[in-house]
């Protein structure tokens, strides 16, 4: 069975941010070797490792988002039956929803300011508002998600699996 | 309503949230702005914060140190790594009473040493020590117990997550949190393995020996782990000489695990990209709650919540020791319903002025808190490592792993309390940075 187009753009989005993470990893490799062998620096390459490092994770948050990566108590919710479970899931995906919601409105806000403020990187004076935009692309996107996710939950909660939290230690 | 009054609204609401399933990070995060705009009377400054706050978050560059040290300890993992030091320290060790156990124990200290995750030690050792030590007849509570207790040592020995998330919260250098680390990390390693003597000596039935390995097969089998050696030796030794920052010492461990990894034909393609997505995951889970956290700390600053745990805690009487003990108190039982990460990221902008203010040593204090962590991952009842182990394990009861687990749980304890009787154990080495 073929995935979905709404799996297909989970998969595009998660990898596109896995992308970023691999350049991340690449430009501080190549900038400390850079730094100690030929006394030189990539003009910029500090500036677009920490917009890289925020578009990844704005992406980032918006897999996590939809696959219920994030880091929950579980407490209450595996001791609880089925029905309440569910109604836990619904309840967690709407006010993250919600929080999503307000705080892409608000970050659309800031890229808008950037741009305004003609906020550059400190070598090579690039545009910083299209780091945020993109960036911003992932919380957009996790919105979307967000609607389709609790869609799911509630109309048929067997598409999503429901973990338990994501352990980080 | 007063300030007070709001602050404890605002924790209530925020545990509420918790319990019923909402992110961590959301919840303080939404708690924290709508707290702060309920104090100052206006919700658009609070909104303010939502556009100024977690992009600054996301992209300081020293918080890439985070997604780093995962990258590199997913391609240490990926690329074998750890069966070939399993193999190594099982060479030299295994032919001892409790041999298995105790290659088990060195093992996942040299594992450790190249990742920063207590469950990706845990876990990976259940695939990798746990068949090994069946086969030679280990009872089901040991052979797990020491998975379990093995796998805590991921976050002490550096890299660590936890030291480096500590570190950035309270703005104390991670080079030297991560060298402060290896003192009490080899000291838990001395310990457990101190331990399983102990139970084969008192039991030595209990635990079985296995056939004595040749020269020839260990020399082959150090050969093996050459390269783990040199990339923590590199690393470490690289934040030791001022050579790197953490960050970039993250940059280069996760760049040299791949190498090293292509080098040997043990990364596939598919590999490359689970390593990849793997730490984007973790990356955005430890992201939510350190953006929450923030927002979060803007409700604490404002109902000056830091001030007054301080001077609560410093007017009980109990002196600074009682005090720490205390705090220590809490956190076994916070870690008893809450992820350690999470637990740590709540509570330490609300701790950390108490311990200032009485005059302990932060390094010192991040030592102390990553090992009430430790010992939180193991014991019951929601010991994370135990529950991993139960996941990779199918066969085994999550009252087996409890069981196997509680002399080393005992250690644990033990080993706070030379930790803290003797600061110097932490402190002594990045003195000399």
């Amino acid at each position: 069975m073929g995935r979905s187009p709404v799996d297909r753009f989970i998969d595009l989005i998660e990898v596109t941010a896995a992308g970023f993470l691999a350049v991340v990893t690449f430009l501080t490799f190549v900038s400390v070797m850079l730094r100690y062998f030929f006394a030189w620096a990539i003009p910029d390459s500090y500036d677009f490792t920490r917009l890289l490092l925020g578009i990844l994770i704005f992406w980032g948050m918006a897999v996590a988002s939809y696959r219920g990566d994030h880091i929950t108590v579980d407490l209450l919710w595996s001791a609880s039956p089925p029905l309440m479970r569910r109604a836990m899931d619904v309840f967690s995906a709407l006010v993250t929803l919600l929080a999503m919601t307000v705080f892409t409105w608000m970050f659309a806000e800031k890229v808008l300011n950037t741009r305004a403020d003609h906020v550059g990187t400190f070598d090579l004076r690039q545009p910083v508002w299209i780091y945020f935009f993109i960036a911003w692309i992932g919380l957009a996107s996790a919105v979307l998600l967000l609607v389709l996710r609790t869609v799911r939950l509630v109309m048929s909660p067997g598409k999503l699996v429901s973990h338990e939290s994501t352990a980080v230690e | 309503m007063s300030t007070d009054a709001a602050a404890v609204t605002g924790f209530v609401a925020l545990f509420a949230l918790m319990m019923l399933r909402v992110p961590v990070g959301i919840a303080m995060g939404l708690v924290g702005v709508l707290g702060f705009g309920y104090l100052i009377g206006d919700i658009t400054p609070a909104l303010k914060l939502l556009a100024q706050s977690p992009i600054r978050t996301a992209t300081e560059a020293e918080f890439a140190v985070i997604p780093l040290f995962l990258l590199m300890g997913a391609f240490a993992s990926a690329s074998g790594m750890s069966r070939e030091l399993f193999r190594a320290s099982n060479t030299f060790l295994g032919h001892l009473r409790g041999g298995l156990g105790i290659a088990t124990i060195a093992a996942c200290g040299g594992f450790a040493a190249i990742c920063g995750s207590s469950v990706a030690t845990a876990a990976t050792f259940s695939k990798v020590a746990y068949p090994e030590m069946r086969q030679h007849g280990y009872p089901q509570s040991f052979a797990t117990g020491v998975i379990a207790a093995g796998g805590s040592l991921g976050i002490m020995i550096p890299p660590s997550t936890v030291f480096a998330v500590y570190g950035l919260i309270t703005e104390q250098d991670i080079g030297k949190l991560f060298i402060a680390g290896i003192v009490p990390g080899l000291l838990a390693v001395a310990m457990y393995i101190a331990t399983i003597n102990l139970i084969a000596f008192m039991r030595p039935h209990f635990l079985p020996k296995t056939p004595r390995h040749s020269w020839a097969e260990r020399v082959q089998a150090l050969r093996e782990i050459w390269a783990v050696v040199l990339l923590f030796i590199f690393i470490i030794g690289g934040l030791y000489a001022g050579m790197f920052t953490a960050t970039e010492a993250a940059g280069m461990g996760a760049a040299g695990a791949f190498i090293i990894a292509v080098v040997r034909r043990k990364l596939s393609r598919a590999d490359f990209w689970h390593c990849l997505v793997e730490s984007l995951r973790t990356t955005a889970a430890v992201f939510t709650i350190l953006i929450g956290a923030l927002l979060f700390g803007y409700f604490l600053t404002i109902t000056q919540t830091p001030q007054k745990v301080t001077e609560f805690l410093t007017g009980l009487g109990f002196g600074p020791y009682g005090v720490l003990i205390l705090i220590m108190l809490m956190y076994l039982v916070l870690g008893c319903i809450m992820d350690a990460m999470a637990m740590i990221i709540l509570t330490i902008p609300i701790i950390f002025p108490v311990i200032k203010t009485l005059g302990f040593d932060p390094i010192w204090f991040g030592v102390i808190i990553v090992m009430t962590v430790e010992l939180g991952l193991i014991h019951p009842p929601v010991g994370m490592n135990v529950f991993v182990i139960k996941s990779v394990i199918k066969d085994v009861k999550l009252s087996t792993v409890f069981y196997g687990v509680m002399p080393f749980v005992v250690t644990d304890i033990l080993r706070l309390a030379v930790l803290i009787a003797l600061p110097v154990l932490a402190t002594w080495l990045p003195s000399h940075m």
